[in-house]
């Protein structure tokens, strides 16, 4: 009989991405988030001096002794995702991934136990499962997702892929791109933080990785900031005002290609180009609308030009992509200029891409004419290619990248099975096999 | 305490005080290197006569002492099937992450569930007492957390039968 | 959460959403117990199939799986000639064609969302209806020697749903009484100990007295029962057992009861290996937190080190590790 598809999770600081492979959307999407029913005291026993390794802080679930281990079952009594959400207030809520990286493991594998059983509905020992983690990720942690995995749920195989490869794979579907290649530049920007993260071949240059504290959270809070600044929000009942702006964002901001034509173009003509937007008290049901102007624009422009924003890190998006190639090893530039990758929710105005792709050109562009003028006129260069590459599955790139994987037979030769695991123990998750290196 | 563990924890935390006499030595047979000798076992002359404080059949400590280091290894007590794979998956799960307990052997002496090795600069840099104390209180806690383990889990097989009949009903 | 659910929750969170607005999908999925499910638009956005493979198809063909497909989701079903290829059976739902209130919706969403569920409970049905055709003939044997004749003619045929590779459900219907047998096989120690505590809390949590009303249960290991003994090919071996669920009457008494019935018993299996997950999951968490102690116990050996802020040339502090 056919063999069942591997389980792909994507588990992210904010979201869950998880689903089936050979779908082209995750089944589910919803917070990275897990509501218990402990007192908050015992969850945040100071998680700052928690032991030397810089190992979570110890369950609480389970302190021996305690009258509610003998009642025996609590550790079942919590909510993920949503669900978590919407019982916020008689639970506790956790939000077990921080920066990437997995913090409460307890929570973590309750996480996977209730997506699996309840989500997914697989019986995970007929699976193989591909989960996905953050560059940098230390090794301690993928032995103990390993274990969690085969131990606990008894996973026929498993394969843990760095994120931004997977957003590289999951690039192969836009029509701009030529050859399959795993080497290029991730621009991964999700709510809290983007990164740009530069990949040869399968490997990440960890060393050349650069963070930029600008993404969709802060979009927002510009955009809510600009409506005040106009006026706008007076219409806006207070509490809904951050929900009002992330709606804005996402439905009608766009990027441009010149900021001072486009303010000229508004002025000239409000009528065409302002927009209505009209809204529902969440509460009273009550109607309001409101103009929706500059902040069209000027939303995801905070990316090209921080100083409108924020005024400690003032370093463009085009700059730190070019900073990052140009730190990376030489031989692999050309090929990171060539496949620049967006992915993630933050990336997706209308062309944020086409915006991306002159600005580090003309950086590029204008190098190339300054070592040339350097060189006195004796030497040409050939120029070098800069493609920045937007598709259509870029909001979920890495879950889909991992959906792409999992569904080749090849999937099934990278990925540790059950059978090694026994053979060497957790620590077989170290050895790290690179994905569509055959391809 | 049962009656019979006093004795069995004292015995073991007087041997295992006197074991502790360790000092710095250089392998005789390697120039320049400096082994566990329990461990490496190239030179006879400066191992100890190991010892066995047993408090039943199944519960027992093998104290090997030698010049430089010294090798503790415990067997637990497993009652029935149950105990023997928690034993074995508590014990398991501490020796994945040796790297913090620092005088944890990764892998336990054929026979025993756990080992440790002490070596020189381990009670050089620690104090020796409280080494002691960590693994008589080792021994103490793995007992009720493995029985207390099983409980639970008993407890927890009672419930979820219990809640999966009563939908019948 | 302690109970598993029954109904599959993508069917409904994608058929709530195409049933307000369609547009094209291409979906797959799998439930529990190797049934895998395909959810797909066909040259219409509104013709939206569902199709269905499942493992013990053949079983359950046997038993009037179709036939109460048939009746459950009328007008839906597709002939078997016209079933997606891979797939065992396919219903077609026309968003033209649904119906318009809130309610009605719905109630076939839901219906909808079983599919997997009403499928597999074709056998027991089979076996209800069986049981109560026997109890109608059934004479009250007057002495001892006749029951050893009636035995016989009183049990219904041994229905058998090989549900997964390795395991397999064995019903057989009484006079007064239903028989499930699942026959469970543990592919790893910690399970199979695991399992053993969980199976014979079931046969304990019987005789409380709240819950006389439930089914009795009975569990063997190594030895199947003797209903199914006689079945060439039974595995008997440390790492399976045998676990007898006996229904009675009032289980099935009327449509609702059987129903609830059915469904809970269906995901038996499911229910008991979630939990032992859930339970080994419990014992990493109580591991993690003993760990920890015993590491701060080894730690107090360490003497105190006064930590001292050290700073570079340009004023950045830094720590060494």
């Amino acid at each position: 009989m056919s063999r069942l598809p591997p389980l792909v999770i994507d588990n992210g600081t904010g979201y869950t991405k998880m689903g089936f492979a050979g779908n082209s959307e995750p089944s589910f999407v919803f917070p990275t988030v897990i509501a218990t029913h402990q007192s908050a005291s015992s969850a945040s026993s100071n998680p700052t001096n928690a032991s030397a390794g810089g190992r979570a802080p110890p369950p609480v679930a389970s302190k021996p002794g305690h009258l509610a281990s003998k009642r025996g079952i609590e550790d079942l009594d919590f909510f993920i995702g949503d669900e978590a959400v919407a019982n916020s207030k008689t639970y506790n809520l956790h939000y077990p991934i921080r920066h990437g990286m997995i913090e409460n493991w307890d929570h973590m594998e309750r996480f996977w136990e209730q997506s699996i059983f309840k989500y997914l509905r697989a019986e995970p020992e007929d699976h193989y499962v591909c989960l996905t983690e953050p560059p940098l990720n230390p090794p301690e942690n993928r032995e103990n997702t390993a274990e969690i995995m085969f131990e606990s749920f008894n996973v026929q195989g498993l394969y843990i892929a760095v994120q931004a490869v997977l957003a590289l794979a999951a690039s192969w579907t836009s029509s701009k791109v030529a050859e399959r290649t795993l080497t290029g530049v991730v621009i991964d920007s999700g709510d809290g933080v983007t990164h740009t993260i530069p990949v040869a071949e399968g490997y990440v240059i960890g060393s050349s990785i650069k963070h930029v504290p600008i993404a969709g959270r802060d979009i927002t809070y510009f955009v809510q900031q600009l409506l005040r600044d106009r006026g706008e929000s007076a219409a806006i009942p207070p509490e809904d005002q951050l929900r009002v702006a992330e709606k804005i964002k996402e439905d009608y901001t766009y990027v441009c290609q010149d900021i001072v034509k486009e303010f000229k173009k508004y002025d000239a003509d409000p009528y065409k180009y302002f927009a209505r937007f009209s809204g529902e008290h969440s509460v009273t049901g009550r109607k309001y609308d409101l103009d929706v102007g500059y902040e069209r624009f000027l939303a995801p422009e905070i990316f090209f030009n921080p100083e409108i924003f924020s005024s400690d890190f003032l370093t463009p998006l085009p700059e730190v992509v070019d900073t990052v190639i140009q730190t990376s090893p030489i031989d692999v530039r050309r090929g990171l200029y060539r496949n620049i990758v967006l992915s993630g929710g933050s990336t997706m105005f209308k062309d944020f891409g086409k915006r991306l792709q002159r600005d580090v050109k003309a950086l590029v562009d204008g190098r190339i004419a300054g070592s040339e003028s350097r060189s006195g006129g004796h030497l040409r260069s050939t120029g070098v290619d800069v493609n920045v590459i937007s598709h259509k599955r870029q909001r979920y790139a890495v879950w889909y990248g991992g959906s792409l994987m999992a569904s080749t037979p090849e999937f099934y030769n990278v990925s540790h099975s059950r059978v090694d695991y026994e053979e060497y123990g957790p620590s077989l998750v170290r050895r790290f096999s690179v994905f569509g290196s055959a391809v | 305490m049962s009656n019979t563990l006093r004795p069995y924890l004292n015995a073991v935390r007087a041997t295992l005080t006197a074991a502790l006499t360790l000092e710095n030595f250089s392998s005789q047979v390697v120039e320049r290197h400096n082994k566990p000798e329990i461990e490496a076992a190239t030179s006879p002359e400066v191992l100890l006569h190991p010892l066995i404080v047993s408090r039943n059949e199944s519960e027992r400590v093998l104290i090997e002492p030698s010049v430089n280091s010294l090798r503790l290894s415990i067997a637990i007590k497993q009652a029935d099937e149950i105990e023997k794979i928690l034993c074995h998956k508590f014990t398991r799960f501490m020796m994945m992450r040796a790297e913090g307990f620092v005088i944890l052997r990764r892998k336990p002496l054929p026979g025993y569930d756990i080992s440790f090795l002490i070596t020189n600069f381990h009670s050089e840099s620690m104090l020796k007492h409280k080494l002691v104390d960590f693994i008589i209180q080792f021994m103490e806690d793995v007992d009720k957390e493995i029985s207390e383990m099983k409980l639970s889990l008993n407890a927890r097989a009672r419930i979820v039968a219990e809640s999966y009949l009563a939908t019948f009903a | 959460m302690i109970l598993l659910e029954s109904h599959s929750i993508i069917i409904q969170d994608v058929l709530t959403d195409r049933f307000e607005k369609p547009s094209r999908m291409d979906i797959q999925f799998v439930d529990f117990d190797h049934v895998r499910f395909h959810l797909s638009t066909g040259e219409s956005k509104t013709q939206v199939t569902l199709s269905m493979g499942i493992h013990c198809w053949p079983d359950l063909l046997k038993y009037g799986a179709r036939e109460h497909l048939q009746n459950e989701y009328a007008g839906m079903l597709l002939d078997p000639s016209q079933t997606e290829p891979e797939y065992d059976v396919s219903i077609v739902i026309d968003l033209e064609k649904i119906p318009s209130s809130q309610e009605e919706r719905t109630a076939l969403i839901h219906k909808l969302s079983l599919f997997k569920a009403t499928a597999m409970s074709a056998p027991f049905l089979a076996a209800f209806e069986e049981e109560s055709a026997l109890e109608a003939n059934y004479k009250d044997p007057a002495g001892a020697s006749q029951i050893d004749v009636e035995q016989s003619v009183d049990a219904g045929e041994l229905k058998i749903v090989r549900y997964r590779e390795e395991e397999a459900m064995y019903i057989q219907a009484r006079h007064d009484r239903v028989t499930v047998i699942f026959s469970t096989v543990f592919k790893e120690e910690t399970d199979r100990v695991y399992g053993r505590v969980f199976l014979q809390e079931f046969v304990d949590a019987r005789r409380l007295q709240s819950l006389q009303s439930a089914p009795q249960v009975n569990y063997s290991n190594r030895e199947p029962p003797l209903e199914i003994r006689h079945l060439p090919g039974l595995k008997n071996g440390e790492d399976c057992g045998y676990v007898t669920f006996v229904l009675s009457k009032r289980h099935f008494a009327n449509p609702t009861q059987a129903q609830s019935t059915i469904l809970r018993i269906q995901l038996f299996r499911d229910y008991l290996h979630y939990h032992i997950k859930c339970s080994k999951a419990y014992m990493h968490s109580r591991m993690r937190y003993r760990v920890a102690e015993f590491l701060k116990v080894l730690n107090r050996a360490k003497p105190e080190v006064a930590v001292v802020e050290r700073r570079t040339a340009t004023g950045r502090t830094f720590r060494t590790r």
